[in-house]
Protein backbone atom coordinates (compact mmCIF):
# COMPACT_ATOMS: atom_id res chain seq x y z
CA UNK A 1 0.00 0.00 0.00
CA UNK A 2 1.37 3.41 -0.93
CA UNK A 3 0.83 6.65 0.89
CA UNK A 4 1.75 8.34 4.12
CA UNK A 5 2.75 6.21 7.12
CA UNK A 6 3.23 7.17 10.72
CA UNK A 7 4.89 5.40 13.64
CA UNK A 8 2.55 4.49 16.49
CA UNK A 9 2.91 2.75 19.85
CA UNK A 10 0.10 1.37 21.98
CA UNK A 11 -0.82 -1.60 24.19
CA UNK A 12 -2.71 -4.48 22.60
CA UNK A 13 -4.17 -7.05 24.97
CA UNK A 14 -1.60 -6.11 27.59
CA UNK A 15 1.45 -6.15 25.33
CA UNK A 16 3.36 -3.19 23.93
CA UNK A 17 3.14 -2.78 20.15
CA UNK A 18 5.15 -0.38 17.98
CA UNK A 19 4.55 -0.25 14.26
CA UNK A 20 4.16 1.97 11.24
CA UNK A 21 0.59 2.58 10.21
CA UNK A 22 -0.57 3.97 6.86
CA UNK A 23 -2.60 7.03 7.87
CA UNK A 24 -5.51 6.09 5.63
CA UNK A 25 -5.86 2.60 7.16
CA UNK A 26 -8.64 2.03 9.69
CA UNK A 27 -7.86 0.33 12.97
CA UNK A 28 -9.63 -2.95 12.12
CA UNK A 29 -7.57 -3.48 8.97
CA UNK A 30 -4.43 -2.56 10.86
CA UNK A 31 -5.08 -5.13 13.60
CA UNK A 32 -5.88 -7.80 11.04
CA UNK A 33 -3.52 -7.17 8.15
CA UNK A 34 -0.53 -5.50 9.76
CA UNK A 35 -0.51 -7.24 13.14
CA UNK A 36 -2.20 -10.52 12.18
CA UNK A 37 -4.82 -10.41 14.95
CA UNK A 38 -7.81 -11.58 12.92
CA UNK A 39 -10.28 -12.07 15.77
CA UNK A 40 -11.71 -8.63 15.06
CA UNK A 41 -13.99 -9.03 12.05
CA UNK A 42 -14.90 -6.61 9.29
CA UNK A 43 -18.31 -6.35 7.65
CA UNK A 44 -19.52 -3.05 6.27
CA UNK A 45 -16.69 -0.58 6.92
CA UNK A 46 -19.28 2.13 7.39
CA UNK A 47 -20.14 1.81 11.06
CA UNK A 48 -23.38 -0.13 10.70
CA UNK A 49 -22.74 -3.81 11.41
CA UNK A 50 -20.57 -3.71 14.56
CA UNK A 51 -18.43 -6.72 13.54
CA UNK A 52 -15.29 -4.67 14.20
CA UNK A 53 -16.17 -3.70 17.80
CA UNK A 54 -13.12 -3.55 20.09
CA UNK A 55 -12.30 -1.77 23.34
CA UNK A 56 -10.15 1.36 23.22
CA UNK A 57 -9.30 2.66 26.69
CA UNK A 58 -12.16 0.51 27.96
CA UNK A 59 -14.85 1.92 25.66
CA UNK A 60 -16.52 -0.27 23.01
CA UNK A 61 -16.00 1.37 19.62
CA UNK A 62 -16.25 0.38 15.96
CA UNK A 63 -12.68 0.01 14.78
CA UNK A 64 -13.55 0.61 11.10
CA UNK A 65 -14.48 4.18 12.14
CA UNK A 66 -11.18 4.84 13.84
CA UNK A 67 -7.87 5.37 12.08
CA UNK A 68 -5.02 3.05 13.05
CA UNK A 69 -2.92 6.13 13.86
CA UNK A 70 -5.52 7.09 16.46
CA UNK A 71 -4.61 3.99 18.46
CA UNK A 72 -1.32 5.69 19.36
CA UNK A 73 -1.00 5.75 23.15
CA UNK A 74 -4.19 3.76 23.74
CA UNK A 75 -4.98 0.59 25.65
CA UNK A 76 -6.62 -1.72 23.11
CA UNK A 77 -8.48 -4.94 23.86
CA UNK A 78 -9.68 -7.41 21.24
CA UNK A 79 -11.48 -10.73 21.47
CA UNK A 80 -8.12 -12.54 21.59
CA UNK A 81 -7.68 -11.25 25.15
CA UNK A 82 -10.60 -13.24 26.52
CA UNK A 83 -9.63 -16.93 26.54
CA UNK A 84 -6.61 -18.17 28.45
CA UNK A 85 -5.12 -20.75 26.14
CA UNK A 86 -7.95 -23.17 25.45
CA UNK A 87 -9.91 -22.06 28.48
CA UNK A 88 -12.82 -19.83 27.49
CA UNK A 89 -13.64 -16.92 29.72
CA UNK A 90 -17.02 -16.60 31.45
CA UNK A 91 -18.57 -14.58 28.62
CA UNK A 92 -17.49 -17.12 26.02
CA UNK A 93 -18.71 -20.00 28.21
CA UNK A 94 -22.05 -18.29 28.53
CA UNK A 95 -22.31 -17.88 24.74
CA UNK A 96 -21.52 -21.57 24.33
CA UNK A 97 -24.03 -22.66 26.96
CA UNK A 98 -26.82 -20.57 25.45
CA UNK A 99 -26.08 -21.43 21.79
CA UNK A 100 -25.55 -17.73 21.22
CA UNK A 101 -23.72 -18.26 17.95
CA UNK A 102 -24.18 -20.14 14.72
CA UNK A 103 -21.67 -19.00 12.08
CA UNK A 104 -19.84 -16.98 14.74
CA UNK A 105 -19.01 -14.04 12.51
CA UNK A 106 -20.69 -11.55 14.85
CA UNK A 107 -19.49 -13.18 18.08
CA UNK A 108 -16.32 -11.12 18.67
CA UNK A 109 -18.37 -7.93 18.40
CA UNK A 110 -20.96 -9.11 20.91
CA UNK A 111 -18.31 -10.43 23.28
CA UNK A 112 -16.50 -7.12 23.33
CA UNK A 113 -19.74 -5.25 24.00
CA UNK A 114 -20.47 -7.72 26.79
CA UNK A 115 -17.01 -7.13 28.28
CA UNK A 116 -17.47 -3.36 28.28
CA UNK A 117 -20.88 -3.70 29.93
CA UNK A 118 -19.49 -6.01 32.60
CA UNK A 119 -16.64 -3.59 33.32
CA UNK A 120 -19.05 -0.65 33.57
CA UNK A 121 -20.58 -2.24 36.67
CA UNK A 122 -24.04 -0.96 35.68
CA UNK A 123 -27.04 -3.04 36.73
CA UNK A 124 -29.21 -3.45 33.67
CA UNK A 125 -32.71 -4.73 33.08
CA UNK A 126 -33.30 -7.12 30.18
CA UNK A 127 -34.69 -4.24 28.13
CA UNK A 128 -31.57 -2.21 28.83
CA UNK A 129 -29.27 -5.07 27.86
CA UNK A 130 -31.21 -5.43 24.62
CA UNK A 131 -30.75 -1.71 24.01
CA UNK A 132 -27.01 -1.91 24.71
CA UNK A 133 -26.59 -4.66 22.10
CA UNK A 134 -28.22 -2.94 19.11
CA UNK A 135 -24.88 -1.90 17.66
CA UNK A 136 -23.90 -5.40 16.54
CA UNK A 137 -25.93 -7.24 13.92
CA UNK A 138 -26.39 -11.01 13.73
CA UNK A 139 -27.81 -12.68 10.62
CA UNK A 140 -28.10 -16.17 12.14
CA UNK A 141 -29.37 -16.42 15.69
CA UNK A 142 -32.34 -14.09 15.98
CA UNK A 143 -30.62 -12.46 18.99
CA UNK A 144 -32.63 -14.14 21.75
CA UNK A 145 -29.84 -16.51 22.79
CA UNK A 146 -27.26 -13.76 22.59
CA UNK A 147 -29.39 -11.69 24.91
CA UNK A 148 -29.67 -14.60 27.36
CA UNK A 149 -25.95 -15.27 27.24
CA UNK A 150 -24.99 -11.65 27.86
CA UNK A 151 -27.58 -11.28 30.59
CA UNK A 152 -26.31 -14.36 32.41
CA UNK A 153 -22.73 -13.17 32.09
CA UNK A 154 -23.60 -9.75 33.49
CA UNK A 155 -25.58 -11.18 36.38
CA UNK A 156 -22.98 -13.77 37.43
CA UNK A 157 -21.07 -12.12 40.24
CA UNK A 158 -18.31 -14.66 40.76
CA UNK A 159 -15.06 -13.48 39.19
CA UNK A 160 -14.16 -15.60 36.20
CA UNK A 161 -10.82 -16.73 37.66
CA UNK A 162 -12.52 -18.58 40.55
CA UNK A 163 -14.41 -20.99 38.34
CA UNK B 1 -14.20 0.18 0.89
CA UNK B 2 -11.05 1.94 1.98
CA UNK B 3 -10.38 5.63 2.31
CA UNK B 4 -8.23 7.43 -0.24
CA UNK B 5 -4.91 8.74 1.07
CA UNK B 6 -4.66 12.00 2.97
CA UNK B 7 -2.24 13.91 5.18
CA UNK B 8 -2.86 13.43 8.90
CA UNK B 9 -2.35 16.09 11.54
CA UNK B 10 -2.89 15.82 15.26
CA UNK B 11 -2.52 19.37 16.60
CA UNK B 12 -1.63 19.99 20.24
CA UNK B 13 -3.69 23.17 20.53
CA UNK B 14 -6.61 24.77 18.81
CA UNK B 15 -4.62 27.55 17.13
CA UNK B 16 -2.50 24.88 15.47
CA UNK B 17 -5.66 23.09 14.33
CA UNK B 18 -6.89 26.28 12.67
CA UNK B 19 -3.50 26.80 11.01
CA UNK B 20 -3.58 23.32 9.51
CA UNK B 21 -7.11 23.89 8.21
CA UNK B 22 -5.99 27.18 6.67
CA UNK B 23 -2.97 25.57 5.00
CA UNK B 24 -5.18 23.29 2.92
CA UNK B 25 -7.43 26.07 1.69
CA UNK B 26 -10.69 24.21 2.13
CA UNK B 27 -9.22 20.75 1.42
CA UNK B 28 -8.89 19.64 5.05
CA UNK B 29 -11.53 18.22 7.40
CA UNK B 30 -11.69 18.20 11.16
CA UNK B 31 -11.84 14.66 12.59
CA UNK B 32 -13.78 14.51 15.87
CA UNK B 33 -15.63 11.26 16.71
CA UNK B 34 -15.40 10.07 13.11
CA UNK B 35 -18.92 8.62 13.22
CA UNK B 36 -19.92 10.54 10.09
CA UNK B 37 -16.57 11.49 8.60
CA UNK B 38 -15.06 7.97 8.62
CA UNK B 39 -18.00 6.27 6.83
CA UNK B 40 -17.95 9.06 4.22
CA UNK B 41 -14.20 8.60 3.68
CA UNK B 42 -14.38 4.79 3.69
CA UNK B 43 -17.08 4.98 1.01
CA UNK B 44 -14.97 7.55 -0.87
CA UNK B 45 -17.84 9.98 -0.91
CA UNK B 46 -15.37 12.41 0.65
CA UNK B 47 -11.65 12.52 -0.20
CA UNK B 48 -10.13 15.28 1.90
CA UNK B 49 -6.50 16.26 1.23
CA UNK B 50 -5.91 16.31 4.96
CA UNK B 51 -7.52 15.27 8.21
CA UNK B 52 -7.01 17.40 11.31
CA UNK B 53 -7.62 15.14 14.30
CA UNK B 54 -8.82 17.25 17.25
CA UNK B 55 -9.10 14.35 19.71
CA UNK B 56 -5.96 15.53 21.53
CA UNK B 57 -7.50 18.92 22.36
CA UNK B 58 -8.68 18.10 25.87
CA UNK B 59 -9.76 21.73 26.49
CA UNK B 60 -12.59 21.06 24.07
CA UNK B 61 -13.85 18.08 26.11
CA UNK B 62 -15.02 20.06 29.13
CA UNK B 63 -18.55 20.28 30.43
CA UNK B 64 -19.12 23.13 32.87
CA UNK B 65 -21.83 25.15 34.60
CA UNK B 66 -21.24 28.90 34.48
CA UNK B 67 -23.98 30.73 36.30
CA UNK B 68 -27.20 30.03 34.43
CA UNK B 69 -25.38 28.83 31.35
CA UNK B 70 -24.16 25.33 30.64
CA UNK B 71 -21.11 25.06 28.41
CA UNK B 72 -20.47 21.92 26.45
CA UNK B 73 -17.08 21.59 24.74
CA UNK B 74 -17.24 20.52 21.09
CA UNK B 75 -15.41 17.28 21.88
CA UNK B 76 -17.83 16.15 24.61
CA UNK B 77 -19.01 12.71 23.53
CA UNK B 78 -22.59 11.51 23.46
CA UNK B 79 -21.86 8.96 26.21
CA UNK B 80 -20.61 11.76 28.48
CA UNK B 81 -23.87 13.67 27.96
CA UNK B 82 -25.77 10.44 28.58
CA UNK B 83 -24.23 9.75 31.99
CA UNK B 84 -23.27 13.21 33.26
CA UNK B 85 -25.09 14.27 36.47
CA UNK B 86 -24.63 17.91 35.37
CA UNK B 87 -26.52 17.25 32.13
CA UNK B 88 -29.21 15.26 33.96
CA UNK B 89 -29.79 18.16 36.30
CA UNK B 90 -29.38 21.13 33.98
CA UNK B 91 -30.22 19.83 30.49
CA UNK B 92 -32.71 16.98 30.91
CA UNK B 93 -34.03 17.42 27.34
CA UNK B 94 -30.57 16.72 25.89
CA UNK B 95 -30.16 13.73 28.18
CA UNK B 96 -33.48 12.33 26.98
CA UNK B 97 -32.61 12.94 23.33
CA UNK B 98 -29.07 11.58 23.34
CA UNK B 99 -30.36 8.10 24.18
CA UNK B 100 -31.90 8.04 20.69
CA UNK B 101 -28.59 8.62 18.91
CA UNK B 102 -27.05 5.59 17.20
CA UNK B 103 -25.88 2.72 19.36
CA UNK B 104 -23.50 2.26 22.28
CA UNK B 105 -20.35 2.33 20.13
CA UNK B 106 -21.50 5.42 18.19
CA UNK B 107 -22.30 7.20 21.47
CA UNK B 108 -18.90 6.29 22.93
CA UNK B 109 -17.16 8.11 20.07
CA UNK B 110 -19.46 10.71 18.48
CA UNK B 111 -19.23 14.30 19.75
CA UNK B 112 -21.72 17.12 20.09
CA UNK B 113 -19.54 19.41 17.95
CA UNK B 114 -19.33 16.83 15.18
CA UNK B 115 -23.06 16.29 15.28
CA UNK B 116 -23.80 20.02 15.03
CA UNK B 117 -21.35 20.58 12.17
CA UNK B 118 -22.54 17.46 10.35
CA UNK B 119 -26.04 18.98 10.45
CA UNK B 120 -28.06 15.88 9.69
CA UNK B 121 -31.67 17.13 9.28
CA UNK B 122 -32.81 14.27 11.53
CA UNK B 123 -30.03 14.69 14.10
CA UNK B 124 -31.07 14.76 17.74
CA UNK B 125 -28.40 17.21 18.95
CA UNK B 126 -29.09 19.90 16.33
CA UNK B 127 -32.80 19.77 17.23
CA UNK B 128 -32.23 19.73 20.99
CA UNK B 129 -29.78 22.64 20.84
CA UNK B 130 -32.16 24.64 18.63
CA UNK B 131 -35.12 24.17 20.98
CA UNK B 132 -32.98 25.06 24.00
CA UNK B 133 -31.88 28.29 22.28
CA UNK B 134 -28.17 27.42 22.32
CA UNK B 135 -25.38 29.30 20.59
CA UNK B 136 -22.13 27.81 19.34
CA UNK B 137 -18.66 29.34 19.61
CA UNK B 138 -16.44 29.15 16.57
CA UNK B 139 -12.73 29.87 16.16
CA UNK B 140 -11.11 30.68 12.83
CA UNK B 141 -8.11 32.54 11.41
CA UNK B 142 -9.79 35.91 12.05
CA UNK B 143 -10.70 35.08 15.65
CA UNK B 144 -13.65 33.81 17.63
CA UNK B 145 -17.35 34.46 17.10
CA UNK B 146 -20.66 32.95 18.06
CA UNK B 147 -23.54 31.66 15.95
CA UNK B 148 -27.08 31.14 17.24
CA UNK B 149 -28.48 27.66 16.49
CA UNK B 150 -31.20 29.35 14.38
CA UNK B 151 -28.46 30.61 12.05
CA UNK B 152 -26.13 27.59 12.02
CA UNK B 153 -27.45 25.95 8.86
CA UNK B 154 -27.99 27.04 5.29
CA UNK B 155 -29.28 23.64 4.22
CA UNK B 156 -29.15 19.94 4.90
CA UNK B 157 -25.69 18.86 6.10
CA UNK B 158 -24.48 22.42 5.60
CA UNK B 159 -23.36 24.36 8.64
CA UNK B 160 -22.36 27.97 8.01
CA UNK B 161 -18.81 27.43 9.31
CA UNK B 162 -15.94 28.26 6.96
CA UNK B 163 -13.71 25.27 6.13
CA UNK B 164 -10.93 26.72 8.29
CA UNK B 165 -13.12 27.25 11.35
CA UNK B 166 -13.49 24.96 14.35
CA UNK B 167 -16.59 24.75 16.50
CA UNK B 168 -15.25 25.00 20.04
CA UNK B 169 -18.23 24.92 22.38
CA UNK B 170 -21.99 24.96 22.74
CA UNK B 171 -23.50 27.40 25.21
CA UNK B 172 -26.93 26.55 26.51
CA UNK B 173 -29.08 29.07 28.40
CA UNK B 174 -31.26 28.00 31.38
CA UNK B 175 -33.48 25.03 30.60
CA UNK B 176 -37.25 25.59 31.04
CA UNK B 177 -38.84 23.40 33.75
CA UNK B 178 -40.88 21.21 31.41
CA UNK B 179 -39.87 19.33 28.30
CA UNK B 180 -40.99 16.46 26.10
CA UNK B 181 -39.49 14.56 23.18
CA UNK B 182 -40.65 11.88 20.75
CA UNK B 183 -39.38 10.51 17.50
CA UNK B 184 -40.67 8.15 14.87
CA UNK B 185 -38.11 5.64 13.71
CA UNK B 186 -38.45 2.72 11.28
CA UNK B 187 -35.59 0.79 12.79
CA UNK B 188 -34.61 1.18 16.41
CA UNK B 189 -31.71 3.66 16.78
CA UNK B 190 -31.58 4.49 13.08
CA UNK B 191 -31.87 8.05 11.84
CA UNK B 192 -35.47 9.06 12.49
CA UNK B 193 -38.35 9.75 10.09
CA UNK B 194 -39.28 12.75 12.19
CA UNK B 195 -38.77 14.06 15.69
CA UNK B 196 -40.46 16.64 17.90
CA UNK B 197 -39.05 18.35 20.99
CA UNK B 198 -40.79 20.93 23.16
CA UNK B 199 -39.98 22.97 26.26
CA UNK B 200 -41.95 25.49 28.30
CA UNK B 201 -43.05 26.84 31.62
CA UNK B 202 -46.53 26.70 33.12
CA UNK B 203 -47.07 29.86 35.18
CA UNK B 204 -48.98 29.89 38.51
CA UNK B 205 -52.16 30.91 36.66
CA UNK B 206 -51.98 27.65 34.69
CA UNK B 207 -51.04 29.39 31.46
CA UNK B 208 -48.00 28.43 29.38
CA UNK B 209 -45.21 30.87 28.68
CA UNK B 210 -42.23 30.73 26.34
CA UNK B 211 -43.26 27.43 24.84
CA UNK B 212 -40.88 26.23 22.11
CA UNK B 213 -41.50 23.42 19.67
CA UNK B 214 -38.84 22.09 17.31
CA UNK B 215 -39.24 19.64 14.43
CA UNK B 216 -36.55 17.36 13.01
CA UNK B 217 -36.54 15.40 9.74
CA UNK B 218 -39.27 17.45 8.07
CA UNK B 219 -37.17 20.15 6.48
CA UNK B 220 -33.59 20.66 5.26
CA UNK B 221 -32.69 21.66 8.80
CA UNK B 222 -34.31 21.34 12.21
CA UNK B 223 -36.94 24.10 12.47
CA UNK B 224 -39.03 25.82 15.12
CA UNK B 225 -42.80 25.52 14.66
CA UNK B 226 -43.20 29.26 15.13
CA UNK B 227 -46.89 29.49 14.20
CA UNK B 228 -47.71 26.80 16.76
CA UNK B 229 -45.57 28.51 19.39
CA UNK B 230 -47.39 31.82 18.84
CA UNK B 231 -50.79 30.11 19.11
CA UNK B 232 -49.88 28.51 22.42
CA UNK B 233 -48.37 31.54 24.14
CA UNK B 234 -50.50 32.18 27.24
CA UNK B 235 -52.79 29.22 26.54
CA UNK B 236 -53.71 26.48 29.02
CA UNK B 237 -52.65 23.81 26.56
CA UNK B 238 -56.13 22.30 26.51
CA UNK B 239 -57.14 19.77 23.87
CA UNK B 240 -58.38 22.41 21.43
CA UNK B 241 -55.13 24.42 21.76
CA UNK B 242 -53.12 21.30 21.13
CA UNK B 243 -55.11 20.31 18.05
CA UNK B 244 -54.74 23.82 16.61
CA UNK B 245 -50.99 23.84 17.30
CA UNK B 246 -50.59 20.43 15.63
CA UNK B 247 -52.20 21.75 12.45
CA UNK B 248 -50.23 25.01 12.53
CA UNK B 249 -46.95 23.05 12.68
CA UNK B 250 -47.50 22.13 9.02
CA UNK B 251 -46.60 25.72 8.11
CA UNK B 252 -43.01 25.13 9.21
CA UNK B 253 -42.35 22.03 7.14
CA UNK B 254 -41.09 21.18 3.66
CA UNK B 255 -40.51 17.49 4.14
CA UNK B 256 -38.22 15.33 2.01
CA UNK B 257 -39.14 12.11 0.19
CA UNK B 258 -36.49 9.58 1.04
CA UNK B 259 -35.79 5.96 1.90
CA UNK B 260 -37.22 6.40 5.42
CA UNK B 261 -40.55 7.91 4.41
CA UNK B 262 -42.42 9.93 1.79
CA UNK B 263 -43.07 13.64 2.16
CA UNK B 264 -46.77 12.86 2.39
CA UNK B 265 -46.24 10.40 5.23
CA UNK B 266 -44.10 12.88 7.12
CA UNK B 267 -46.74 15.61 6.69
CA UNK B 268 -49.34 13.14 7.97
CA UNK B 269 -47.26 12.43 11.07
CA UNK B 270 -46.39 16.01 12.02
CA UNK B 271 -49.71 17.08 13.64
CA UNK B 272 -49.96 13.69 15.36
CA UNK B 273 -46.47 13.85 16.88
CA UNK B 274 -46.74 17.53 17.81
CA UNK B 275 -50.01 16.80 19.63
CA UNK B 276 -48.50 13.81 21.45
CA UNK B 277 -45.50 15.81 22.59
CA UNK B 278 -47.71 18.67 23.78
CA UNK B 279 -49.85 16.23 25.75
CA UNK B 280 -46.65 14.82 27.30
CA UNK B 281 -45.59 18.36 28.19
CA UNK B 282 -48.94 19.11 29.81
CA UNK B 283 -48.87 15.83 31.73
CA UNK B 284 -45.37 16.50 33.06
CA UNK B 285 -46.47 19.91 34.36
CA UNK B 286 -49.59 18.43 35.94
CA UNK B 287 -47.53 15.70 37.60
CA UNK B 288 -45.09 18.30 38.95
CA UNK B 289 -47.96 20.43 40.29
CA UNK B 290 -49.36 17.57 42.36
C1 LIG C 1 -24.48 3.42 12.94
C2 LIG C 1 -24.66 4.90 13.11
C3 LIG C 1 -25.87 5.38 13.59
C4 LIG C 1 -26.05 6.75 13.77
N1 LIG C 1 -27.24 7.18 14.25
C5 LIG C 1 -27.43 8.49 14.47
C6 LIG C 1 -28.66 8.98 15.01
O1 LIG C 1 -29.57 8.22 15.32
N2 LIG C 1 -28.78 10.32 15.20
C7 LIG C 1 -27.77 11.20 14.89
O2 LIG C 1 -27.92 12.40 15.10
N3 LIG C 1 -26.60 10.78 14.38
C8 LIG C 1 -26.40 9.45 14.15
N4 LIG C 1 -25.20 9.02 13.64
C9 LIG C 1 -24.16 10.02 13.26
C10 LIG C 1 -23.38 10.41 14.51
O3 LIG C 1 -24.21 11.14 15.36
C11 LIG C 1 -22.10 11.21 14.27
O4 LIG C 1 -21.33 11.01 15.41
C12 LIG C 1 -22.20 12.69 14.19
O5 LIG C 1 -23.05 12.97 13.12
C13 LIG C 1 -20.83 13.31 13.93
O6 LIG C 1 -20.09 13.56 15.12
P1 LIG C 1 -18.56 13.08 15.19
O7 LIG C 1 -17.99 13.65 16.42
O8 LIG C 1 -18.51 11.63 15.02
O9 LIG C 1 -17.95 13.89 13.96
P2 LIG C 1 -17.05 13.47 12.72
O10 LIG C 1 -17.61 12.31 12.01
O11 LIG C 1 -15.64 13.40 13.16
O12 LIG C 1 -17.24 14.78 11.85
C14 LIG C 1 -18.46 15.08 11.19
C15 LIG C 1 -18.31 16.38 10.40
O13 LIG C 1 -18.16 17.49 11.28
C16 LIG C 1 -16.90 18.12 11.12
N5 LIG C 1 -16.46 18.46 12.49
C17 LIG C 1 -16.45 17.63 13.56
N6 LIG C 1 -16.12 18.30 14.68
C18 LIG C 1 -15.91 19.58 14.31
C19 LIG C 1 -15.56 20.77 15.03
N7 LIG C 1 -15.38 20.76 16.36
N8 LIG C 1 -15.41 21.92 14.32
C20 LIG C 1 -15.60 21.95 12.97
N9 LIG C 1 -15.95 20.85 12.25
C21 LIG C 1 -16.11 19.70 12.91
C22 LIG C 1 -16.04 17.12 10.38
O14 LIG C 1 -15.03 17.76 9.64
C23 LIG C 1 -17.07 16.42 9.52
O15 LIG C 1 -17.35 17.20 8.39
C24 LIG C 1 -24.99 7.65 13.46
C25 LIG C 1 -23.76 7.18 12.99
C26 LIG C 1 -23.59 5.80 12.82
C27 LIG C 1 -22.27 5.31 12.33
S1 LIG D 1 -17.15 -3.25 9.82
FE1 LIG D 1 -17.14 -1.74 11.36
S2 LIG D 1 -19.23 -1.48 11.75
FE2 LIG D 1 -19.27 -2.83 10.06
S1 LIG E 1 -23.91 -16.13 14.42
FE1 LIG E 1 -23.82 -15.76 12.29
S2 LIG E 1 -23.98 -13.60 12.21
FE2 LIG E 1 -24.31 -14.02 14.29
Amino acid sequence: MSGTERAIAFRLNGEAVSADAPVRMHAADFLRHRLGWTGTHVGCEQGVCGMCTILVDGAAIKSCLMLAVQLDGAEVTTVEALAEGDRLNAAQESFKRHHALQCGYCTPGFLMLAESLKASGRTLSRAEVREELVGVLCRCTGYENILRAVEEYLNADEPEASR
Amino acid sequence: MKSADFAYHRPGDIAEAVRHLQDYDGGARVLAGGQSLMPMMNMRLWRPDAVVDINGLTDLAELTAEGDETRIGALVRYSTLEFSPLVAERLPLLKAMVAFVGDRQVRNRGTIGGSLVQGDPTGEMPLGCLVLGATVSVLGPSGAHTIAMEDLYEGAYTATLAPDEVLTEVRVPPHPPHFAFRECCRRHNDFCVLSVAATGRMADDGRWRGLRIGLGGVNDTPVLAEASMALLEGSRLDDADIAAAGGAALRAIDPPDDIRGSAEYRAHLVPIYVARVLRDLRASAQAAAR
